[in-house]
């Protein structure tokens, strides 16, 4: 398919004519030329249209209902749009409070700093009109700004709304300006709206002022972020650049409004795309070349050197060169060579390459036609890591030494920002004049949760540290497991020796753990993917109990090949180890227990357990994750608990065709888990909680009206007179927020079991922290997770402690993971099928833990 | 480009035009301060000027166009409004694309606080001074002290000043008003190249008037909406004047001064070295595992992109090298011909023959155990390294402490990875 047609089956609108691609660009927006920039940057951050805006024309209110307000590109940031979600108010058990009372009690700093706004203080929200009216945005907005009426006022103005933090005298207030060429313009500015500071429009404009105050302090804006370019880190052997910077927001938390700022570092590729091209080329070959870049480069940002302004890429057009000639506004035509050397005075070296595409965002939230800007690849710079960087080990490495940051050194780099805000004149004159006060750093406290002990078959451990238990695994047995008599082991000749040693090991680690694992069959085949395939295929018979690959090397085709077949074609549960795993002659003795471990999981088994009071409880997890290879496609992934113990476990996943990534399957599968459930058990469980991980930004309203009702009418229909009671949990590993514990005058971080539910919470959210994970050097993520609803009605402690449990019961880790264990299977379970499988795995495996 | 657009441009009614393109108003396309900011930076281009300085420089917008100019070495803006500097600074700060593709000379970009009618001896000896629209905000008394200042004090080798044309006015609406608010006055033709012909006489100065905003058909008469005049200083006096006054007036308060990255800068020179270095270093390498992995290699050279048969080629691979053969190709390092042609005619910044020559000639890349091994004098071969670094020793200055050299000091090590997985 060309690029053209792709554009089309994708949906995205292109320019009619070679000379709308021209024109757009042939003015490529230097920023300099925007003459009302300086002033416009303080509104262009949310475009309002008339229409909308003229609802509220005749009537002042004062709700929040509907509101207009739009990001650049009149898309409303996805973040707010979870603000306007009140689940608490329907929550009976918590709409007092939702804070619980165990634990010991913990001072803990946070990356929030206060910001005080008068008692009274309103925004007032006016609608502007013009006569005669005019169509340049900017010069709307130039016309406003230079009235004197308005031009020692704290404004923010998209051309159509105006935004005050003081009321004009009047209710509708008439203006006349001059233009440049003397005409006459009639401004008429009207009341539409009078908003409490807690209304999410005012966050709306909190945040826009802070994107000017951060631009004021010399950083550029990249995605929601900003940077500071001048200090850069660099790290030259995997050609990378760190751009140091801070994501910032505004927002009101439990009983105030909050400012919160995390260090954060973009990263950029010393490497053109023109470069990236080439390198491609030479990997993939002439052959599949284009189709294997247009996957990886379409959707990437890139940089354009020569007005350091960023673009998606959206597609690549193979059929335009630099030689080509495009129009430009004012109709002449010119070479894409001839043009950066007229306009930036660069010289492009290879006249062959393609030009990337990418949609230029509207600014006005129009329905104009798109505008599409071509782009040379040699003049563009990757931002962000490629997939492929990302599963470099030594890169990743490399990256993690450099943006780890220690709870001291996190602190000292928000205490510089907030430092750099209060002291930048223009930053302080922008907040005073919007009646804001920047104030200190918040602290709050928190509470440790008691540790948990850890359930053997005939022992209970209390583990030194609930990091790590794996030694104190070693000497105790494991709950239950199936003896393995019959299996198979695949390895390449040259591998035959250090198979041997190994096996010896792993029967000897399993009887010790009471695993007890026969000698296997034990083909040796020719060191390629093919082989090793049709070696399973021959020899896997239905008596087979577990088939284990010793793979020559990571290549993906191995893995790939063969779970695909033994997870859905043929399935068997499967083990496959890296032939290079096993020379590690030191530490075989642990790999093998680790290996034993997933093996009996693999086969049903069952490790360890915690303590859980609830006599009847299925815990769920729900996890998604986008298929590596077809677009559109997502894998969901469903695993529920299935005794009363927690420890064994139903997983479910399929591949579904959305772009919301929100699941659709949740009845069936809920029904499905709720029948074995049935069957195990003779019974229906009492309480169901659901933890769902993988949701996105904006998505709250969405898993309420669509999952929510999914799962209950599941629940109901199984049993309508005394029907479980449900709670659905919304679990994020990535928020914003950061706690340091101060010890020795010095900061660390938190200790494991750490709780926050006040303060730092939303008011309209039955919501908490939990830090369930180490973090060994670098600051310690807390897990945030929202209850979003709730028929069970525990108490809050009671919700906090479950969870915490639930965050030790994951088989692939002797330890505590940062999210409850069912989302972390449902997260492996989803990863392999999307990454690896692209197929459902067969549902006679679904009551192992095969995915491991 | 000084094409102006009117509806009535093309209808050709002469008679009726002119009122018709007064009641309209005139639309210059493109605007006209752009078609002032690009007549600069045509004559910026034109006579390489390396230092230049806008007087009344407002949002910067001119220096911002001109500081892409390779041949910008000092750039700096004047302005007696300091709260215009204030918001447009970050436009001229060096940002993402200016650290990754550094430029090949120093430039630096320096704003003051001062007026055009006071002495600073840090504007002297500029090869350009600009003075876009400012003439015209002056009242009498800094007019009469401007040529002194600028012409006299400065004395650059050029100076452009532009100011609006009256004659012109008629054809806006608002008919013979003055076009800004702030203007003192605006003059003809006449007056302006009056005024400059004298000033021009006076200091030794050369001038020739020209303009941008060409007047409509049927208004041609009326002149260019802006008039320019150039100032050429006569040779003769030029370096007299500069070296004789050594005082230091710095009366401009210094707002704003940034040094751009460079070639000339030593970390600079660095970073780009080693990530040269790397870049090839890595791309040999690639190339070195795909000839000696025969699956990769069979894909690789192969014009099928039949995907099923792809596949069907990564799963089954052709017949494995034998371990003698293996272990020859790693001892005296792969057959490169073949692969070294190919690099060529992929896509990628060309080479020139010469450079090709030099690159396919200098010592090959080889193998020892696990690592892979690029002589320095191979990668002293690449045109992007050669430029920085006359010789191996320089080369081995900028990556000695960041890469790791085979123990004689000749060659550049990396690890051979097991896989490289695509």
């Amino acid at each position: 398919m060309s690029g053209r047609a792709r554009a089309r089956a994708r949906g995205i609108a292109r320019g009619p004519s070679p000379a709308e691609v021209g024109r757009t660009q042939a003015s490529p927006q230097p920023t300099s030329v925007d003459l009302s920039d300086s002033e416009a940057s303080s509104s262009s951050g949310f475009v309002g249209t008339s229409r909308i805006s003229q609802t509220y024309e005749d009537s002042i209110s004062s709700g929040d209902a509907g509101s207009a307000f739009m990001e650049r590109g009149g898309k409303i940031r996805r973040d707010f749009m979870d603000l306007a979600v009140c689940t608490r108010e329907k929550l009976a058990h918590v709409r007092d409070c939702k804070t619980g009372s165990s634990g010991i009690p913990v001072k803990l700093a946070t990356n929030l700093f206060g910001l005080d706004l008068p008692q009274d203080w309103q925004l007032y929200q006016y609608h502007v009109t013009y006569i005669p009216d005019l169509e340049s945005r900017r010069l709307r907005i130039a016309l406003l700004y230079r009235h004197r009426e308005l031009s020692n006022k704290a404004k923010a103005f998209d051309g159509v709304i105006l935004f005050l933090s003081q009321k004009l005298e009047k209710k509708v207030t008439e203006l006349s300006s001059e233009t440049r060429r003397g005409e006459t313009v009639k401004m008429t500015i009207t009341l539409t709206r009078e908003l409490p500071a807690s209304s999410p429009v005012c966050i709306q404009v909190f945040n826009i002022i802070f994107k000017k105050i951060l631009k004021k302090l010399s950083m550029y804006q990249i995605g929601r972020n900003f940077y500071k370019p001048s200090e850069p880190v660099e790290i030259p052997q995997h050609r990378l650049s760190l751009w140091p910077g801070f994501a910032v927001s505004v927002s009101h938390f439990e009983s105030s409004l909050l400012f919160s700022a995390d260090v954060s570092y973009k990263v950029l590729r010393h490497e053109t795309v023109l470069e990236f091209m080439a390198g491609l080329c030479r990997r993939t070959g002439v052959s599949c070349f284009t189709q294997t870049c247009e996957r990886q480069l379409i959707g990437l940002i890139v940089l354009t050197r020569y007005n350091n302004k960023t673009y998606r890429i959206d597609d690549i057009d193979w059929s335009v060169k630099p030689t080509h000639t495009f129009q430009r506004r004012d109709g002449t035509e010119v070479t894409y060579v001839d043009y950066y050397k007229q306009q930036y005075d660069i010289a492009l070296s290879d006249l062959n390459q393609p030009v990337l595409v990418s949609l230029l965002k509207s600014k006005r939230n129009d329905n104009a036609e798109a505008r599409l800007a071509h782009l040379i690849p040699e003049l563009c710079f990757l931002t962000g890591l490629t997939d492929e960087a990302t599963s470099d080990f030594q890169l990743m490495k490399a990256v993690a030494e450099e943006t780890r940051l220690s709870p001291l050194g996190r602190q000292q780099r928000l205490a510089r920002l907030a430092d750099d805000i209060q002291r930048n004149k223009d930053a302080r004159f922008e907040l005073e004049t919007w009646g804001l006060r920047f104030g200190c750093q918040m602290s709050l406290t928190g509470r440790v949760v008691p540790s948990e002990k850890i359930l053997m078959q005939d022992h209970v451990c209390q583990p030194l540290s609930a990091a790590d238990w794996f030694k104190d695994l070693r000497t105790c047995k494991i709950l239950s497991t199936q003896p393995l008599n019959k299996w198979l082991v695949i390895c390449s000749n040259r591998a035959g020796d250090a198979t041997e040693n190994f096996l010896n090991c792993l029967r000897r680690v399993g009887s010790s753990m009471g695993f007890n694992v026969d000698y296997p069959k034990i083909i040796k085949v020719q060191e390629n993917p093919a082989a090793f395939l049709t070696s399973i295929q021959k020899h896997v018979g239905p008596d087979v109990q577990l088939v284990m690959c010793i793979l020559p090397s990571n290549q993906k085709s191995y893995y790939e090949s063969i779970k695909k077949y033994l997870s859905s074609d043929c399935p068997v549960a499967s083990q496959c180890v890296l032939a290079r795993t096993l020379n590690k002659q030191g530490i075989l003795m642990s790999v093998a227990t680790k290996i034993a471990m997933q093996m009996t999981c693999k086969l049903g088994g069952e490790l360890w357990a915690v303590e859980i009071p609830l006599k009847s409880l299925m815990v769920v997890g729900i996890d998604v994750c986008k298929d590596a290879f077809n677009t559109g496609m997502v894998a969901v992934g469903f695993v529920a608990s299935m005794n009363p113990r927690i420890t064994r476990w139903f997983s479910r996943c399929i591949l579904q065709r959305t772009t919301a990534g929100v699941a659709d399957c949740l009845k069936v599968f809920m029904t499905g888990a709720l029948n074995r459930w049935y069957k195990y058990n003779h019974g229906l469980p009492a309480r169901i909680i659901v933890y769902r991980d993988g949701a996105g930004d904006g998505q709250l309203k969405t898993l309420i009206e669509y999952e929510v009702p999914q799962l209950l009418s599941s629940v109901t229909e199984a049993n309508s007179d005394a029907s479980s009671k449900l709670s659905v949990v919304v679990v994020r590993k990535k928020c914003m927020l950061r706690f340091f514990m101060e010890v020795n005058r010095t900061l660390q971080n938190p200790p494991l079991g750490t709780v926050v539910d006040s303060e730092a919470t939303r008011f309209e959210w039955y919501d908490f922290y939990l830090i369930s994970q180490v973090a060994c050097r670098g600051t310690v993520n807390p897990t945030y997770y929202n209850v979003i609803y709730d028929d069970n009605a525990l108490k809050p402690d009671h919700m906090q402690r479950l969870t915490f449990k639930l965050c030790h019961l994951y088989y692939n880790w002797p330890g505590l993971i940062s999210i409850p264990a069912p989302c972390q299977y449902a997260h492996k379970l989803t990863f392999l099928v999307a990454q690896s499988i692209h197929k459902e795995p067969s549902l006679e495996l679904a009551n192992s833990l095969f995915y491991l | 480009m000084a094409e102006n657009k009117t509806e009535f441009q093309c209808n050709g009614v002469v008679g009726g035009n002119f009122e018709a393109v007064r009641k309209k108003g005139i639309e210059f396309d493109p605007p006209l301060y752009k078609q002032r900011y690009f007549f600069v930076k045509d004559l910026v281009n034109q006579h390489k000027t390396k230092k230049v300085a806008d007087l009344g420089c407002g949002d910067n917008t001119l220096l911002w166009i001109l500081k892409i100019h390779s041949c910008a070495e000092l750039l700096v803006g004047v302005d007696i409004n300091d709260s215009v500097l204030h918001y447009s600074r970050n436009k001229l700060s060096p940002s993402w694309g200016d650290q990754l593709s550094p430029r090949d000379l120093d430039l630096t970009v320096t704003l003051y606080i001062g007026s055009a009618v006071e002495r600073d001896s840090r504007l002297r000896g500029f090869d350009l001074i600009t003075c876009i629209e400012l003439i015209e905000h002056l009242n009498s008394e800094d007019l009469a002290r401007f040529p002194e200042v600028v012409f006299g004090y400065f004395s650059p080798s050029m100076i452009v000043i532009s100011t609006p044309n009256s004659e012109f006015n008629p054809l806006f609406p608002s008919g013979n008003a003055l076009r800004d608010l702030d203007h003192k006055f605006e003059w003809n033709r006449m007056q302006f190249q009056t005024w400059a012909l004298d000033v021009a006489n006076r200091y030794n100065y050369s001038v020739e008037f020209t303009g941008v905003g060409e007047p409509p058909a049927g208004a041609e008469n009326v002149g260019y909406c802006t008039q320019i005049g150039i100032f050429r200083k006569n040779e003769a006096k030029a370096t007299e004047l500069c070296i004789s006054e050594q005082d230091d007036e710095h009366v401009y308060e210094l707002f704003y001064t940034e040094l751009y990255p460079s070639l000339q800068q030593e970390k600079v020179r660095k970073f780009v070295v080693l990530n040269e270095v790397y870049r090839q270093v890595y791309l040999m390498r690639r190339r070195f595992i795909k000839i000696l992995d025969p699956l990769a290699a069979s894909i690789f050279n192969s014009a099928d992109c039949d995907p099923a048969k792809v596949e069907e080629r990564r799963l089954l691979g052709p017949p494995m090298f034998t371990d003698a053969r293996l272990a020859e190709i790693r001892l005296l390092g792969p057959p490169f011909t073949e692969a070294e042609k190919t690099e060529f005619i992929l896509l990628g910044p060309a080479f020139t023959e010469a450079e090709k020559t030099k690159i396919v000639n200098s010592p090959k890349p080889f193998c020892v155990g696990n690592e892979f091994c690029v002589p320095l004098e191979r990668l002293l071969a690449y045109p992007k390294v050669n430029r920085i670094c006359d010789s191996i020793d320089t080369l081995k200055m900028y990556i000695a402490d960041t890469v790791t050299l085979s123990s004689d000091g000749s060659a550049m090590k990396v690890d051979i990875p097991d896989h490289d997985d695509y």
